[in-house]
């Protein structure tokens, strides 16, 4: 393992959830058990089997951005406005005075994922081209007069690494950039990759995030296909419930996370204030769908930190309320921490934000180092004996100052960030 | 002493071949894989042509394909692309080695979606009189017509975790999009992994098709592919002063990265050390590179600086060359800011000429070329090469292969929204 001198902290926090925007309201709403978990509003989903997901509501990138960077909104998918924004909460939030960064040494590491088409920049072009019946649209037409009424740059507004390339843009971040797609897990893998760069000092100030919004009628209808997802629609603040006997599925939510990571004498030299040290990080696949995946990413980033279990002061799950996923999980973490220090599911109270999840959730732990209180896990009611993991419910005090992160998706990537508060 | 990676297994797919003996023995010979697209009628596009796969099974490949059935190209072609890589590499079934410390980091690309039914279900709820979208309409159509098991396979996380378990590679997984520079990034970060210790052995490439109706759509809005109206093969022209854009090709180029003592140990084949990386961001435009190169700049000479290889002992230039006015221009000029007075004197080629532009995968591919060249001794030509572009006036082995010995060779690769990667492969000296 490679020793590295240069130390990487989180000096900014921006996160846009379903349950308020940034860290200080988005901890005190779970604080107060309350849930992001709700109808959804912002387009008719009545035809839609699951009708309620982690939805924020009011969403208008306007209110975060420059005014002078307002006209490149208009080439962004929400997914991509929902990125530059919890970037620009996150800068402002780092308190960094951009004009003195080397730009070449400040990088961008998001999580993306498939960012949904708006089905009516399309209309125009579907209705000339095909005459209702089912699968058919003539090509001849599409190719012509079709592509003459779809915007120039319709394609550019879809594409996954325009998450990290925007931000780049608006914040003329020159150095390492880069967008990994890799589902529920990629915002804590694009942390994890933003420690490594840090480290080999490859630059010394990261937005490293994710963003995600699959709060859409193309999304939930796809997504309707093939996840397991909670049908709890008369009480959608109860549909996701991690690690509980009776859970039935995930909840898809949306949102962004960006952390400022910066190296510590850069942070210290400026008097930024720190919330925490990046200890340690691992990845892992898990083949055998047994959690061995999980443990082994947890015991990479556990060797790194060199910190002990009982450091810890909670582990902050992925926990996405599916059956087979969340008894993975846990028999993962058991496997890793035999002494298992008790465990929060963010998920619970504002559903799986895909490729921001990770993040996000993470903001939970550092405002916890802030305030000194940690959140519990709503809807944890009846315990599962497959998931063999003490799930804390109400919130509580701060014990200890190391927090352990698990990410992984259903398809075996799996992701562990270990933080130390700083003091 | 910072641990030594090499390539020990590779494999493609390519418009020029589905080996790689095959496809660099099409490429010194100057061939194209260029032709009328097949894959849907796109007859009444701007853009007619691409560098297609054909005549692809799977099955041919690979010892179970059910796996892949639900799958895009984009998987299948990854997925025959790393079994020859494994086996090449003498790993697919091997039982000495730690699995836990083999990883993978792609830079893929998504499924094929699934275009036609998506715009007749679009036309069938769109209400043109409110201009808008019936949504409980569409997603009645939705829930009724598309296919869930090929839903799922467009994410984009897919093809990494397929190979993953099929291969039984259960080290750090990890898939990259950076739209052009996505595989090259993915060996990037991959040779990353293994210089850190978080593996010992990486499967490492890309794999994209954009030949579907919406690829075509999106880039020939952005105007950014060749519209030649003569003999399609004649039609992707990089550093001509003719040219007028990208061809599409498509495929996969998967490698087998490796610490340098664990692949002695094995007595594993070596076909070259992986000596640099680097990648920047223009910061500039989402369309256009920056003018002056600046992030092309930064990216090559950090490539090169990391790799500690001399300018001049750089032999060959595997360049990024789109066809594109901008791309082309740009790189040239970022060669020439690294390599002053000595850019005149190192070939450069885009083999893109000949296969079109594979997109995510195009950087794996490159490189693999790269490698072969070097072993060979044989350098593939820029292809359609005829008017001299006062911008472009490097020596990029115009339309013949040359005989050119070297042992280290630069690749680049360039992406939209300004993401540019560089490479630096080395023969392998012990």
């Amino acid at each position: 393992m490679v020793v590295s001198l240069r130390r990487a902290v989180i000096t900014g926090i921006g996160a846009l959830t379903p349950l308020g925007i940034n860290g200080p309201s988005f901890h005190q709403a779970l604080i107060e058990g309350k849930s992001g978990v709700r109808g959804i509003t912002s387009f008719d989903a009545s035809g839609l089997p699951i009708r309620f997901g982690g939805c924020i509501p009011d969403f208008d990138a306007k209110n975060y951005v420059d005014k002078k960077d307002r006209k490149a909104l208009r080439v962004m998918a929400k997914t991509i406005q929902l990125a530059v924004s919890g970037a620009q909460c996150a800068i402002n939030d780092s308190k960094v005075d951009k004009e003195k960064l080397d730009r070449t040494r400040f990088g961008v590491i998001f999580g993306a994922g498939l960012i949904a088409s708006e089905l009516n920049e399309l209309a125009d072009a579907a209705v000339v081209s095909s005459s209702g019946d089912p699968i058919k649209v003539d090509l001849d037409v599409w190719g012509h007069k079709g592509l003459e009424v779809i915007q120039p740059l319709w394609m550019l507004k879809y594409l996954p690494n325009m998450l990290a390339c925007q931000v780049s843009i608006l914040h003329d971040a020159q150095g390492p950039n880069n967008s990994i797609t890799q589902s529920d897990v990629a915002s804590i893998l694009a942390l994890g990759e933003t420690y490594r760069l840090l480290c080999r000092d490859r630059g010394d100030f990261f937005l490293s995030g994710g963003a995600e919004s699959r709060i859409n009628i193309l999304s939930m209808t796809r997504h309707s296909l093939f996840e397991e997802l909670s049908s709890n629609n008369e009480h959608p603040e109860k549909a996701c419930r991690p690690f509980d006997k009776n859970r039935d599925g995930m909840v898809i939510g949306e949102g962004t996370g960006v952390f400022a990571v910066e190296e510590l004498e850069h942070a210290k030299s400026r008097g930024a204030k720190i919330y925490a040290e990046i200890l340690g990080f691992g990845a892992a696949f898990d083949q055998k769908k047994d959690g061995s995946g999980v443990a082994r990413a947890i015991q990479a980033a556990m060797n790194e930190s060199g910190i002990d279990v009982s450091d810890i002061d909670h582990v902050n799950a992925h926990g996405l309320g599916c059956k087979i996923s969340d008894r993975i999980e846990a028999q993962g973490i058991r496997s890793a921490l035999p002494k298992t220090p008790e465990v929060i599911a963010i998920k619970s109270a504002i559903g799986n934000l895909g490729a921001a999840g990770g993040l996000v959730e993470l903001v939970a732990s550092l405002e916890a180092f802030q305030t000194g209180v940690v959140p519990g896990t709503l809807n944890y009611e009846n315990i599962d004996p497959d998931c063999p993991v003490p799930v804390l419910r109400a919130p509580r005090e701060l014990k200890k100052n190391c927090v352990l992160k698990v990410s992984m998706c259903q398809t075996g990537q799996c992701g562990a960030v270990v933080i130390r508060r700083w003091i | 002493m910072r641990r030594r990676i090499v390539i020990t297994g590779m494999g493609v797919v390519t418009p020029l071949g589905s080996t790689i003996t095959e496809m660099f023995q099409n490429l010194i010979a100057g061939k194209s894989g260029i032709g009328a697209i097949t894959r849907f009628n796109a007859k009444n596009f701007p853009t007619t042509f691409a560098a297609e796969i054909k005549n692809f099974d799977l099955a041919k490949h690979v010892k179970d394909a059910s796996p892949w059935n639900n799958c895009g190209v984009n998987s299948r072609f990854a997925a025959a692309a790393a079994q020859q890589a494994l086996e090449n590499s003498g790993l697919l079934d091997n039982t000495k080695i730690d699995r836990t410390r083999f990883g993978v980091y792609l830079g893929s690309g998504e499924g094929i979606q699934d275009f036609n039914n998506m715009i007749s279900m679009i036309a069938r709820a769109y209400n043109s009189e409110t201009r808008s979208l019936d949504c409980v309409k569409f997603a009645g159509e939705g829930l009724k017509h598309f296919h869930g098991g090929h839903e799922a396979e467009q994410e984009l996380h897919t093809t990494p975790a397929h190979l993953a378990q099929y291969f039984c590679l259960e080290g750090p997984n990890f898939n990259c999009l950076t739209a052009c520079a996505a595989s090259s990034q993915a060996i990037g970060e991959a040779l990353e992994i293994i210089r850190h210790g978080d593996a010992d052995i990486m499967l490492t490439g890309g794999s994209h098709s954009m030949i579907h109706p919406f690829g075509v759509t999106g880039f020939n809005l952005l105007t950014a592919l060749s519209t030649f109206k003569g003999d399609p093969t004649k039609s992707s022209k990089p550093f001509d002063l003719n040219r007028d854009g990208f061809v599409l090709g498509e495929g996969s180029g998967m490698l087998v990265i490796e610490e340098l003592e664990h692949a002695k140990k094995r007595g594993a084949k070596i076909h070259a050390e992986l000596t640099g990386y680097c990648s920047t961001a223009d910061a500039f435009r989402v369309t256009d590179s920056h003018p002056e190169g600046r992030g092309a700049i930064a990216c090559i000479a950090g490539a090169i600086k990391d790799s500690g290889v001399a300018i001049e002992e750089i032999g060959y230039i595997n360049a990024h060359g789109t066809s594109t006015q901008v791309n082309d221009r740009v790189e040239t000029l970022g060669i020439k800011k690294v390599f002053g007075d000595r850019a005149y004197k190192t070939p450069v080629s885009s083999i893109k000429s000949m296969m079109g532009h594979l997109i995510a995968a195009a950087g794996a591919v490159e490189l693999i070329t790269c490698i072969e060249a070097m072993r060979t001794g044989i350098l593939p030509p820029t292809t359609n090469y005829e008017t001299p572009d006062p911008e472009c006036d490097l020596d990029y082995i115009p339309n013949k292969a040359r005989e050119h010995k070297t042992k280290n060779c630069l690749s680049n690769s360039f992406g939209f929204g300004g993401q540019n990667t560089s490479l630096v492969v080395s023969a392998f000296n012990n």
